[in-house]
């Protein structure tokens, strides 16, 4: 039976679309909902009313398998990237304006394929300072920022494969923020393969001029690789 | 020519668009949506059930039901943010239900700390931000702080309860009048 109380019916919309009604009563409410437009647009009411508290959240990048799996679920085609417009890039950077805290949007420009290695550079028990993920296949490298160490000004972080027995090859600078993603070249691959760690180093603004690091790294952290 | 960056109605326009086009079957649309809002979403997800696997399966489940409801969107022409954290939101929930997930025992909201003042334009594309801050504040720090609970954590009256020390029934008046004077707030 519907409530028809509009009181009443409010009340349940309200702590429904808040959660706070749980139970057999909010699978109740919910069957309510489907049948009575009362309902419906009460918690529509509701839904667009409490959205702003949605403020509070921190934004959170999934990892690249869960688009994957809605693609499998849904049986959708593959698309190939396009290029994206400026317009796209320029949504990009409201929506991070928009989501406040650290917020991580990234843009694949192809299908990375398959996560082949991973390193996680932190502090000890700190919160992690960048998430770097290797796409062996198809030489893509990805790099989300996280909460990063302070930089000195006119500075930027710069990423090093260590391979072994070999000099350390620059895997390219180090996002201040968000996430970068680029193709790695043959000669980065091929370092990569042989390293089992990577680096991080300080160097001045654009990168290290000699094309080795110029400075002690502030992260040597091990290269996982992903079975 | 280098172009500003879209203003926030810009952006519902083209989740808009974008919901439009799922409803109208067309898969291409899809990923892009996805792109522009999983990271709240999933940040949503991992909040309420703190389990990151249990969140990313919950992701897919949102996804997909967005794919197949956004025709209803499409229909009733509501804010798509407010629609899809919606779908998020009782996604987990549910699941709440089914693993039993033990709330953790950490206020994550302790003094009710006001962070910054949030930016008027940035969130000004939220629906009706302006007036709902200006209902909050009509609130007692508490009520204020157990709806926060609920609808930011997913914490049930009982979790809210343990959090914060209180009678159970003390929460449920605090959590009724809250939204009462709120809801009288929003509709005057």
């Amino acid at each position: 039976m519907t409530p028809q109380n509009p009181n009443v019916v409010d009340r349940l919309a309200a702590e429904y679309v808040l959660g706070t009604l749980r139970g057999p009563a909010r699978r109740r409410f919910e069957r309510w909902r489907g049948s009575s437009a009362l309902v419906t647009q009460r918690c529509l009411f509701w839904e667009e009313q409490l959205i702003p508290l949605a403020r509070a959240l921190q934004p959170v990048p999934p990892p690249l398998h869960v688009w994957e799996g809605i693609r499998a679920r849904l049986n959708l085609p593959e698309h190939r990237a396009r290029a994206r417009p400026a317009y796209a890039l320029a949504i990009a950077a409201s929506i991070l304006m928009i989501i406040v805290l650290g917020a991580v949007v990234y843009w694949r420009t192809t299908q990375p394929g398959r996560l082949s290695e991973v390193a996680t550079i932190s502090a000890p028990a700190g919160t992690a300072a960048w998430q770097v993920e290797i796409y062996g296949e198809r030489g893509r490298l990805i790099v989300r920022a996280g909460q990063l160490p302070p930089r000195p000004a006119n500075r930027d972080f710069e990423l090093w494969a260590l391979p072994t027995g070999g000099k350390p090859v620059s895997l390219g600078l180090l996002p201040a923020g968000g996430t970068a993603e680029r193709t790695l070249t043959e000669a980065q691959l091929q370092a990569l393969s042989h390293a089992t760690q990577v680096a991080v180093t300080v160097e001045p603004a654009g990168g290290s001029p000699t094309g080795q690091p110029t400075s002690t790294p502030i992260f040597v952290v091990p290269l996982r690789t992903v079975s | 020519m280098p172009q500003s960056a879209p203003s926030t109605a810009d952006l519902d326009e083209r989740l808009r668009g974008l919901l439009d086009r799922c409803a109208a079957g067309d898969s291409g649309a899809l990923q892009p949506l996805y792109e522009l809002a999983s990271p709240l979403l999933f940040g949503c997800l991992t909040r309420i059930l703190r389990r990151r696997a249990l969140a990313e399966e919950a992701l897919q489940d949102v996804f997909v039901s967005i794919w197949q409801r956004a025709g209803q969107f499409s229909a009733m022409r509501g804010r798509p943010m407010a629609w899809m954290v919606s779908i998020a939101r009782y996604r987990a929930i549910d699941l709440l239900r089914h693993e039993r997930a033990a709330p953790v025992l950490v206020p994550d909201l302790p003094e009710q700390a006001p962070a910054e003042e949030p930016d008027a334009e940035v969130f000004g594309w939220l629906p009706a931000s302006a007036l709902l801050e200006r209902c909050l504040q009509l609130l007692t720090d508490r009520q204020r702080q157990c709806l926060e609970l609920a609808f930011v954590g997913g914490n049930s009256h009982e979790d809210i309860s343990r959090l914060t020390g209180n009678p159970l029934g003390t929460i449920k008046s605090w959590i009724r009048r809250g939204l009462q004077s709120l809801r009288q707030c929003l509709e005057s």
